[in-house]
């Protein structure tokens, strides 16, 4: 599995005097395997790109590949599309519709034409996915849970369609920190046990840094940076500068004035730990 | 998609027309609309397209724009001018079976698709280069002499700005929801009209809750800020006419007139 994105420019409004350039000849690419986080100023074109990557939205220049396969090639359907890229939108809750949590789940399944036994297995795994006890909860309407209830149900009726990627458009905005602690880890947990590529924009700076593989930063409709997070967050000034933040444990470390070697950020809280141990010659 | 639709769009454009106020535009296009059904013949029409494009060019707004709102009434406007050909006796100029078409039922069909198109255009002026809050405004302004006798101006006036308030609201919502099932698999462009219709359920339902969440949100707010109707409310900015004001006013008796004896003379 990889994803290509290959200069993708995309125009809102495109004619009227509103008109505002969402992309701008944005090019990246995601190996296998791997956690991309996504981050950016309110505004920035997160979502609209994200919204490229399963063809909702179609660029108005540019290529993008998903495993090779080009998504604006004549050949391509839609399905075939959804049904690698599965997209957890912000606020996924507000798209419950069913009588039941199951039925609900099971909507993503039915429309690729699973078999019913195939479906049932699909949203029972689903569940056990994003922690929800089938039992407890299968036969209840999705709006008589709680936000992190619903939020759970959402992101289960995305991964029933067992996509090899990933993509989740801010999963713990508006969320209680034990569970926005418990929707990260499930991210986390998610991708090891799929081994899926995972896609995932946060405005929290500690959880892109913890979780990803690889960042991009997004700043008026261009991709302004890319690479480890590492890398990223050691431009300290550039990225206070469009509006972001350094993690806590990188803006302590500065602080402080303790630098690696290399001069890469520090955002681990195990690594800071022992490099503080180091120079005042203690230990735990 | 969905979001393109501009029933009642602004075009943000600084221009006389724009400038011009809602009283007045709203006179202006009641009045060109009654000028229209007044007018039964070419030259009448002539003499309104050439008005039109007149305040179509001071208003600055793209041609392209004004013709796009006729796109989704485009099927209307061929089917009127099909039946109002059919319909109408007189001289036969092409018969086919039991079809004829005559030169009167030819004539009287281009008039009305010719009055439709004008309509749309001319009406779709209005709502384009006045911003939704200034229109509820003139409205409530233009009904206010019958506050007198119970009538409730403020409370339609206000009606009427939060339900245009909500057209751009709710097609983002919609726009949104569509997205998210079609993400999910969801296919709205195919199949017979059973199956399109069950297709609604997963948009309808959402956009249901989700109306009703906005409109008590929005309530919530309104209370939060101590609103109590229109009695003893001040507005920030109130309508004055300019001296413009009374030049357009003129420029409607003329442009009636005018249709009027066209109509007599020719
Ligand atoms: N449907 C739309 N029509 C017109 N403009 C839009 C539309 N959606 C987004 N935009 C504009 O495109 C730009 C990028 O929006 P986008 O939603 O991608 O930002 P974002 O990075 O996801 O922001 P946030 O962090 O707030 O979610 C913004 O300037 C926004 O106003
Ligand atoms: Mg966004």
């Amino acid at each position: 599995m990889s994803i290509k994105v290959e200069n993708l420019c995309h125009v809102y409004r495109k004619g009227l005097p509103e008109e505002s350039k969402a992309l701008d000849e944005v090019s990246f690419d995601v190996s296998d395997n791997q956690i991309l986080g996504v981050i950016g100023h309110t505004g920035s074109g997160k979502s609209t790109l994200l919204q490229h990557l399963n063809g909702l939205l179609k660029a108005d220049s540019g290529e993008i590949s998903i495993d090779g396969m080009r998504l604006y090639a004549p050949e391509v359907s839609m399905l075939d599309i959804r049904k690698k890229v599965g997209l957890v939108f912000q606020y996924p809750e507000y798209q419950l519709f069913e009588e039941t949590v199951a039925k609900d789940i099971a909507f993503g399944p039915k429309n690729l034409g699973l078999t019913e036994e195939e479906i049932d297995s699909r949203v029972r795994e689903a569940m056990s996915l994003v922690n929800l006890d089938y039992d407890t909860f299968s036969e209840k309407s999705p709006f008589d849970l709680s936000g992190g209830q619903k939020r759970r149900v959402a992101i289960a009726g995305v991964l029933a369609m067992k996509p090899k990627i990933l993509i989740l458009d801010e999963p713990t905005a508006g969320l209680d920190p034990k569970t926005h602690k418990d929707i990260l880890n499930m991210v986390v947990d998610i991708h090891r046990k799929e081994k899926n590529i995972t896609v995932f924009v946060s405005h929290n700076m500690n959880d892109i840094a913890n979780i990803s593989d690889n960042i991009i930063v997004m700043d008026k409709g261009k991709c302004v940076l890319q690479g480890k997070p590492e890398e990223v967050f050691s431009h300290s000034d550039f990225i206070k500068s469009i509006g972001l933040d350094l993690p806590d444990v990188t803006q302590l470390m500065k602080d402080l004035g303790i630098e690696r070697e290399d001069g890469k950020a520090i955002f681990s809280l195990d690594e800071a730990e022992n490099m503080i141990f180091n120079m005042i010659g203690g230990s735990k | 998609m969905i979001r393109d639709i501009t029933l009642g769009q602004y075009y943000n454009v600084e221009s006389l027309i724009h400038r011009l106020d809602p009283r007045v535009k709203m006179a202006w296009t009641f009045m060109y609309i009654i000028g229209l059904f007044i007018i039964n013949d070419f030259i009448g029409f002539v003499f309104a397209g050439i008005c039109l494009a007149l305040v179509i060019y001071m208003s600055k707004v793209p041609v392209k724009f004004m013709v796009r709102g006729l796109k989704p009434i485009f099927f209307i406007i061929v089917i009127t001018f099909i039946l109002n050909m059919l319909m109408i006796g007189g001289e036969v100029l092409v018969k086919w079976w039991i079809f004829s078409i005559t030169k009167e039922g030819l004539k009287q069909a281009s008039i009305m698709a010719i009055r439709l198109i004008m309509l749309i255009i001319g009406s779709s002026i209005l709502t384009l280069t006045t911003k939704p809050i200034n229109l509820t405004d003139g409205i409530e302004k233009a009904l206010s002499p019958f506050k007198r006798f119970g009538f409730p101006a403020h409370e339609i006036a206000m009606m009427t700005t939060i339900a245009l308030r909500f057209i751009p609201t709710l097609l983002e919502e919609t726009d949104k929801i569509m997205k998210a099932q079609q993400a999910r698999g969801a296919d709205f462009e195919s199949g017979n009209i059973l199956r399109r219709a069950k297709q609604l359920i997963p948009i309808l339902v959402p956009l249901f809750i989700g109306a009703f969440r906005i409109a008590n949100d929005m309530a919530m707010a309104m209370e939060a800020r101590c609103y109590r109707g229109g009695d003893h409310r001040t507005k920030m900015h109130s309508m004055q006419y300019e001296k413009r004001d009374f030049v357009a006013y003129g420029l409607i008796v003329v442009f009636l007139a005018a249709i009027i004896l066209l109509r007599i003379y020719f």
